[in-house]
């Protein structure tokens, strides 16, 4: 044990005290925290050029209504009411007479209007939009733009005209519109988390509103902080221990430990490393949580889970990465080793969104429980606010421990064999060989 | 007392006998040379010593026992292929090793070898900087910095300049004096002639011979005749009675067919030409060497 820590000491001095470290470990948050400032600065820098939109009236009753209330618009709501600057697009609408035999060539020349840049979109409002029931293909509003399915413009048409649908169909039933308001009053069911009874103290806490960081975010968060780690310090293992043997470190290594000691020195440095960036990151999170006034929606109770699975996760992809180093004989053979190897551990974050938006689900359960998913998808479930059966951690925990033994005990003996030996080429026949017959 | 006992190792890589059922004895103490062509086995039993390989049969016993354990502590093993984490200072990398070992008085040791193989002012520079003569004596100094019992040196000596050569064999030495049994394998015959104790030659994973560099002289007899003349080798072609000559220019080394006097090859000689020097000899190692692995016995051995 005296050796393989002496060897994890250098390992973690080695990785921590480069420039590199400090920058990287200095650089990601900046980087995450930056691209967030630089999101919140730009959500209100709207675009402000005034939008020309044609519009093809085809029920003859909506095209006056929609030009009166874009001039409405345009007056009272597009400029900051107390410095007066502009904040919003001005919205000119051009109305477009065509009779049904000339269409198709009055949206085509539309059309081309938008692509050089005349317009920016243009609207067809069917005959029969006050009574879409009768036939719904004549109620249709068609909008044509070059970037339709992003394009913000189209939502602000769906009021004016269903407002406006909605008055002519009171005044053709001859009711009194205050008498109706209630008619069109929608209710919404609010998002809200479970109440609260404090065990100890019998305090009841009431439910609060869920919120997109609490069930997106702090997942997303923990899992990609997971993953981070695992490339960081686990995955550069493959290059480290091949650049050993080529260099033939490893054979005066040897002189003074075991290839397991050597292995295990390796691994453990690269725990080390992994621990200290991820506390470093979580505590500074946790930090600015708290002066962000949202420190109580961390999942404080997943923290122990989180480094538990790390530390195994970082045990299996290492010693996986250390054997898989020891057969590479130059960075070729590194090169096509080391994406397959991958899999695993990115696998996972292709699957995390189905996961976090249903973590109970029986897809989320199987896939958690297999072990070299665990650590990842067990973190995610944890993470949301859903509670999930309380032996599942567990049984995941035992299954990523026995799977952790394995990859080392195999691992060793690849390792074992293939550190010295120059020349053959890293076959997955040859290492499954040398993994049961050693 | 033996400090190492090879009973019988076999080791096959791949249907390739590496090592042929060997045996060793090496004294506590002595300088053991190992020689033997490239490819004869020389490393792949140095490396079943060392605990790296594993034989497929026989045993091998360490300071008394097989099993190694913390034994390996008092070892120091120089591989022949070796090299040292470039970003690490000198001295840094000096105490990690002496530390694997479990070494004691290492600040001491550490500087008395820097200035010993005069690398005192790199003590604080990266291993990157040093020449490569310079990093050989470093991972000499690594290797011998915990005061092993035992001390594994494969080609200590190839790549460096005669003045460090000189400056590793005085160290060897002092490291021998002071009680440390010594194995080097090595390709320069003279070097071995000189320094060891004991000589081993293994070819094609045999062991061919083994004992004192007298004993191995004493089976070939006094076959071999040093002899300087002038016009040099040109009178010797045309002589009867001789097996081969191995020309080193200003001298020529004679290796008589049996049952030939020396006297009458001696004779022979005079009457074409003046002799300056003439020796009846026992074979060098160099030459022993190549009669075992040279293509004559390759010849021999087809045949």
């Amino acid at each position: 044990m005296r050796k393989i820590l002496i060897l994890t000491l250098r390992e973690y001095r080695t990785s921590v005290r480069t420039k590199s470290f400090i920058i990287g470990l200095l650089l990601a948050p900046l980087l995450m925290g930056g691209s967030m400032i630089v999101f919140m600065l730009l959500k209100d820098k709207v675009d402000i050029n005034d939008k020309k939109i044609a519009i093809i009236d085809h029920s003859g009753i909506m095209a006056d209504t929609l030009v009166k209330t874009a001039e409405y618009r345009n007056s009272h709501e597009i400029f900051d009411p107390e410095t007066g600057e502009k904040v919003r697009s001005a919205y000119i609408l051009e109305i477009i007479e065509s009779d049904s035999a000339s269409l198709f060539e009055t949206k085509i020349k539309l059309s081309d209007r938008v692509r050089s840049k005349d317009l920016h979109a243009f609207i067809e409002i069917g005959p029969g939009i006050v009574h879409p029931a009768d036939d719904p293909e004549k109620a249709r509003i068609i909008y044509y733009s070059e970037h339709a399915f992003m394009d913000d413009v189209i939502n602000w048409f769906t009021w004016p005209i269903n407002n406006r649908v909605r008055q002519i169909r009171i005044d053709e039933l001859d009711l009194d519109e205050e008498a109706v308001g209630d008619l069109f009053y929608y209710n919404y069911p609010e998002r809200m988390g479970l109440i609260n009874v404090d065990r100890k103290t019998g305090d009841v806490q009431d439910a609060q509103h869920t919120n997109e960081l609490q069930t997106f975010l702090i997942p997303y968060i923990m899992v990609l902080l997971m993953f981070l780690m695992v490339m960081m310090s686990a995955v550069p293992l493959l290059t480290a221990v091949m650049e050993e043997k080529i260099e033939r470190i490893a054979e005066v290594l040897l002189g003074s430990v075991t290839p397991f000691q050597f292995m295990m020195g390796k691994i453990l440095g690269s725990i080390s490393v992994s621990m200290t960036v991820s506390a470093v990151y979580v505590i500074a999170g946790i930090v600015a949580a708290k002066q962000m006034n949202v420190g109580d929606m961390i999942p404080y109770h997943v923290l122990p889970w989180f480094f538990v699975y790390l530390i195994l996760f970082v045990i299996m992809v290492g010693s996986a990465m250390a054997a898989l180093g020891s057969a590479c004989n130059d960075n070729k053979d590194a090169q096509s080793l080391q994406f397959p190897a991958m899999i695993p551990v990115i696998l996972p974050l292709f699957i995390m969104v189905p996961i976090i938006q249903n973590p109970a689900g029986s897809m989320a359960t199987t896939l958690s429980l297999i072990p070299p998913f665990t650590p990842t998808l067990m973190i995610i479930r944890l993470a949301t606010p859903v509670t999930i059966p309380v032996w599942q951690p567990f049984a995941g925990l035992v299954g990523v421990i026995l799977f952790t033994l394995f990859s080392v005990w195999a691992g060793g003996r690849i390792f074992r064999t293939l550190i010295l030996m120059q020349g053959v080429k890293p076959k997955l026949g040859n290492l499954v060989k040398l993994v049961f017959r050693g | 007392m033996n400090t190492i006992e090879i009973q019988n190792i076999t080791k096959t890589f791949n249907h390739f006998k590496a090592v042929d059922d060997l045996s060793l004895a090496v004294p506590k103490g002595s300088i053991y040379g190992f020689i033997g062509p490239n490819g004869a086995g020389k490393t792949t039993t140095i490396r079943m010593i060392m605990n790296i390989l594993y034989p497929d049969s026989g045993v091998i016993k360490l300071l008394g026992s097989e099993h190694l354990g913390t034994r390996l502590d008092r070892v120091g093993y120089l591989p022949e292929e070796r090299g040292l984490y470039k970003k690490m200072k000198v001295k840094e990398i000096l105490k990690f090793h002496a530390e694997l070992k479990n070494g004691t008085d290492i600040n001491n040791r550490i500087n008395y070898w820097l200035k010993r193989l005069d690398l005192e002012e790199w003590a604080g520079k990266k291993v990157e900087t040093l020449s490569k003569g310079m990093s050989q004596k470093l991972q000499f100094i690594a290797t011998i910095i915990d005061k092993p019992e035992v001390i594994i040196l494969d080609e200590p000596f190839s790549g460096l300049d005669p003045v460090n050569v000189d400056t590793l064999k005085n160290a060897v030495l002092e490291l021998r004096s002071e009680g440390a049994t010594i194995i080097f394998s090595t390709h320069d015959m003279n070097v071995a002639e000189k320094m060891c104790d004991y000589i081993f030659m293994i070819f094609k994973g045999k062991k061919v011979l083994d004992g004192t560099l007298s004993s191995i002289q004493d089976k070939y007899g006094n076959d071999t005749i040093r002899i300087q003349a002038e016009n040099g080798r040109s009178v010797l072609g045309e002589l009867r009675g001789i097996e081969k000559i191995n020309d080193f220019g200003q001298l020529q080394e004679i290796r008589l067919s049996p049952s030939v006097d020396a006297q009458d090859i001696l004779s022979a000689i005079l009457q074409k030409t003046r002799v300056t020097k003439f020796e009846i000899a026992r074979p060098s190692l160099y030459d022993i060497f190549i009669r075992i692995a040279g293509p004559a016995a390759k010849e021999e051995e087809d045949a």
